[in-house]
């Protein structure tokens, strides 16, 4: 039976037609996308994003709403500073989280009247803790904790004097009943030359180590370089994104303070995920992250326009912790049930103003740039 | 996602005849044999680096299948396959992947090489990554999957001799132990794989007393203490593999300095330390290359998306004792859920190289090593040009102090060429540069005395013991024609001391050798074979520098 039975000429073709056949399956496959295709025409939208918008993007909810809208978005994260290193050709749009990398981008666009940034929704920063940590914090005087002890205040001068004198965990009262508490004090926070929190970490200590001055040069930035340049070393490698060290305080493992993105907490709150002991401290000078969409497509426009406008959208932006611009009652009616954790009208933050582009780039680069005395 | 649909994410086939039917049922079976295929290829047995033979392998460069993700992995990746399975059937995404240690695979990104093979990485660790700037505009998309600290799971009858707490050991406690000879540990080269490195980085931190990331003065202020730490040391390997396999052989050893993961997966039971003063953890991000196809980002989105669901990550942790990285889901039961310091790794490439160095040349025990190599008159020609070729690339492989034979043999060893070297750290290049003349004036003649020669590679270290990683690497081309037969070896062997029965034997497949004599060889004294008959007798010789 079977080929044997054919002379070996046959068995080629026979051969030959099945691949064929195989081929061509796999292509009307591909082709026709398999099931019965949905009948409005998709555009597909290719984008770099931060990776603390990673989910919002893959969450099945966005994917069908934008999809209503004609889009199909593929994304792929990269450091918001690192961006600007990408061959950004075949892609509609790049969404870091602030407006200096956006700036950056829009000056290397091709079309920049197409690139007009759009700033769809915000996030402060905050530090996630363990309750030991945090409450070690309190008993020190470097922060203050809400009745409940899952939220409170990190006292930014208190906290940037004992960075300067060198403090360790152990030299804190308190810190001996939790062996993970030692080593020298400090927040973990991403690599300032590649990502965007770490940079506006860097942005907001300047601002408290320089009297409430905004850095604006050269001078500003070497009166507040070794302050940091410790703030930076003494993490050694840093990760280039806020999803990493983000993950590893949630697998319990890692430095206990870490700086994240209110959007990364809040949405593991309103995805009903449980907690733990998490405490989410509010720097009381802190910056916000405005997640700035740079299009380089009309396509990319597009998505940009439907993020900042479309109520469903911003509905599920909520969803993913961010807060929308402008007057954003979505926001805090959803947060409603979880004020133990969220401060939702940011009260007893106060916002330090970013310096440009250039300037933070530059205390970035002097904070983490090797050699010399640490 | 993806408007695309695999045609296995949709699980619902009604036996209905649509119009798509046959299409989709061939697209099926054609994708099916694909699978078959790629699992056949990458299927590694004992999930070392590199592994026999696939690692020197290095030419396909074909693009993958639609839904295919060719990965660069790290070896104790293996272990994901049965979640891999369930990523496969949820989203249509298979992952093909190819084993290498994590700074094999460093190099390979930052030259380039990497991005013409495989779609991403997915390593223990990018952080060693990071430190190479000419890698940062080549990798994107970092999604950490999962974490595991490195860790030393030590022999519960030496814990109750040591009477210790495990969940109170410190750095400097196992320092002290080890100094007084009541404590001995095998961990992988950290010049190969992340768990040496991570290790060399906890050790150094705690010992050194770093308060923050490790700086070069912490490193030497250190030094003493390392290298007692390091007298410890009885087996080093370049895959953790390997490492667990040797482990077994020997009743010497009582610890072994892996992922916690994979100290709880090794078979004998191990008690788990995560020293009280810190830890060094892996937090397996899998990362795209940037230069990766479009089709292969997305399958990389909908496949990490899949791992970072909460029944993924409850597999993962139940199957891999890996901990979970998504709120809400509980690290499996076999896990401690004490907190831990986490110990900075260094910041600067400069620090890190500097431990790695000082590792190599000064902290670790020396290593001993007797290159048994077959110049009979079949190695005449091209193959005795390709050996000389690979001597001399190797010489620059020799660590200081580290004491190096050449036996070369035909119908016998020829006695007369026989040289040993020491590198001297005050004047490394005067051994390397006598190694490489002495290797090219190697000539081929006579026969192949392939055991008599071995023996006599044992009968040579034999005649000095030293406290050293001694092995021996035997690389011939042809089977065994002169001197003494298998049964003689085996008796010669078992006949050894102890101690001299601890030193491996690493054969290198070359030419005609015979792959059952020389696999023979190392199974008998605990080596390992590797394969230079695909590739090349060079990756062959650096590949084993990990096991000595």
């Amino acid at each position: 039976m079977g080929f044997r039975e054919h002379s070996a000429r046959v068995r080629r073709i026979l051969g030959i037609v099945l691949a064929v056949l195989l081929l061509g399956g796999v292509a009307a496959v591909l082709v026709t996308g398999g099931e019965k295709d949905k009948g409005t025409a998709s555009k597909t939208v290719r984008g770099v994003i931060g990776s603390e918008k990673s989910e919002f993007f893959a969450d099945p909810d966005v994917v069908k709403a934008l999809a209503a809208k004609g889009l199909t978005v593929s994304t792929e994260t990269s450091g918001s500073w690192d961006m600007e290193q990408l061959p950004l050709q075949g892609y509609d749009f790049a969404f870091p989280s602030s407006k200096g990398p956006a700036d950056e981008l829009r000056a290397k666009a091709p079309d920049k009247a197409v690139a007009a940034p759009l700033r769809p929704f915000y996030s402060p920063l905050v530090v996630v803790a363990h309750s030991s940590a945090a409450r070690v914090l309190a008993g020190n005087g470097l922060a203050t904790l809400g009745a409940r002890g899952t939220s409170g205040i990190l006292r930014m001068d208190a906290y940037l004097d004992a960075v300067r004198a060198d403090r360790s965990w152990q030299q804190l009262k308190g810190a001996d009943k939790h062996a993970e508490l030692s080593g020298t004090l400090f927040i973990t926070s991403t690599d300032p030359v590649a990502s965007n929190s770490g940079a506006l970490y860097l942005a907001a200590a300047s601002y408290v180590a320089d009297g409430g001055r905004v850095a604006d040069g050269k001078a500003a930035v070497g009166r507040t370089a070794p302050l940091l340049r410790k703030l930076t070393q003494v993490q050694g490698a840093q990760q280039t994104g806020s999803d990493a060290p983000f993950r590893d305080f949630v697998s319990g493992v890692g430095n206990p303070l870490v700086l994240v993105y209110e959007s990364q907490v809040a949405s593991q709150l309103l995805a009903g995920r449980p907690m733990g002991d998490l405490v989410v401290l509010y720097p009381d000078t802190t910056v916000n992250s405005d997640h700035t969409l740079v299009p380089l497509t009309e396509d990319g426009k597009e998505l940009g326009r439907l993020l900042a406008e479309d109520p469903e959208l911003r509905r599920l932006a909520v969803r993913h912790g961010f807060r929308p611009q402008g007057a954003a009652p979505e926001f805090t009616e959803a947060t409603n049930q979880y004020g133990e954790y969220l401060n939702q009208t940011l009260t007893g933050v106060r916002q330090a103003p970013v310096p440009t582009g250039t300037v933070l780039r530059d205390m970035a680069r002097r904070a983490r740039d090797q050699g010399g005395t640490a | 996602m993806s408007p695309r649909t695999s045609p296995r994410t949709s699980p619902r086939t009604t036996p209905r005849r649509s119009p798509r039917a046959l299409p989709r049922l061939l697209a099926g079976l054609a994708l099916a044999l694909a699978l078959t295929a790629t699992a056949g290829a990458c299927s590694t047995v004992d999930n070392s680096v590199g592994g026999t033979g696939e690692q020197f392998d290095r030419t396909d460069t074909r693009p993958a299948e639609p839904g295919t993700l060719r990965v660069l992995a790290s070896s104790e990746l293996a272990d994901m396959a049965p979640v891999l399975e369930d990523a496969r059937r949820a989203t249509g995404v298979t992952v093909r992947a190819t084993y290498a240690g994590t700074l094999d695979a460093v190099e390979q990104i930052a030259s380039g090489r990497a991005e013409k093979e495989y779609d991403a990485v997915w390593l223990s660790s990018n952080d060693y990554l990071r430190l190479r700037p000419d890698t940062s505009a080549r990798i994107t998309n970092e999604t950490p999957v999962m974490t595991s600290p490195v860790a030393l799971g030590i022999r519960p009858a030496a814990l109750a001799r040591l009477g210790w707490d495990p969940a109170k050991v410190t750095w400097p406690q196992l320092h002290r132990a080890v100094a007084a000879g009541e404590l001995t540990y095998g961990m992988t080269d950290p010049k190969r794989s992340n768990s040496g490195f991570s290790a060399l980085v906890s050790v150094a931190s705690g010992l050194s007393g770093a308060q923050s990331a490790l700086r070069d003065e912490d490193v030497r202020k250190a030094t003493p203490k390392l290298r007692e730490f390091f007298t410890g040391q009885k087996l080093t390997s370049g895959s953790s593999g390997w490492l667990a396999t040797a482990y077994g052989r020997r009743t010497d050893v009582d610890a072994l300095v892996n992922y916690e993961s994979v100290l709880l997966s090794t078979p004998g039971e191990l008690t788990v330390i995560r020293p009280a003063d810190g830890v060094v953890t892996a937090d397996y991000p899998l990362t795209l290359l940037t230069a990766a196809p479009a089709a292969a980002k997305d399958s990389a989105q909908r496949l990490t998306t899949y791992l970072r669901t909460p029944e993924a990550q409850r597999r993962i942790t139940a199957t891999t004792l890996r901990r979970p990285v998504v709120a809400g889901v509980d690290p499996s039961p076999r896990l401690d859920r004490g907190l831990r310091r986490e110990l900075p790794f260094p910041g600067s490439r400069s620090v890190a190289d500097g431990l790695l160095d000082a590792y190599d040349n000064t902290l670790r025990r020396p290593s001993r090593t007797v290159y048994v190599l077959d110049t009979s008159g079949s190695m005449g020609g091209e193959r005795l040009d390709r050996l000389k070729a690979a001597l001399t690339e190797l010489t620059a492989d020799f660590r200081d102090r580290e004491e190096v034979t050449l036996m070369p043999f035909g119908s016998a060893v020829k006695t007369g060429e026989v040289r040993t070297y020491t590198v001297d750290p005050e004047d490394p290049g005067k051994a390397r540069d006598a190694i490489r003349a002495d290797a090219g004036k190697l000539t081929a003649s006579g026969g192949t005395a392939i055991y008599s020669s071995v023996t006599e590679a044992y009968r040579s270290l034999g005649a000095s013991p030293r406290d050293t990683f001694t092995s021996v690497v035997l690389m011939t081309d042809g089977e065994n024609t002169d001197g003494a037969g298998a049964p003689d070896f085996d008796a010669f062997f078992r006949a050894l001391p102890a101690e001299q029965q601890r030193t491996p034997v690493f054969p290198i497949l070359f030419g005609d050798s015979d792959r059952t004599e020389l696999a023979h060889i190392a199974d008998l004294t605990g080596g390992k074979l590797f394969d230079a008959t695909k590739g090349s007798l060079n990756g062959a010789f650096e590949e084993i520098r990990g096991y000595q």
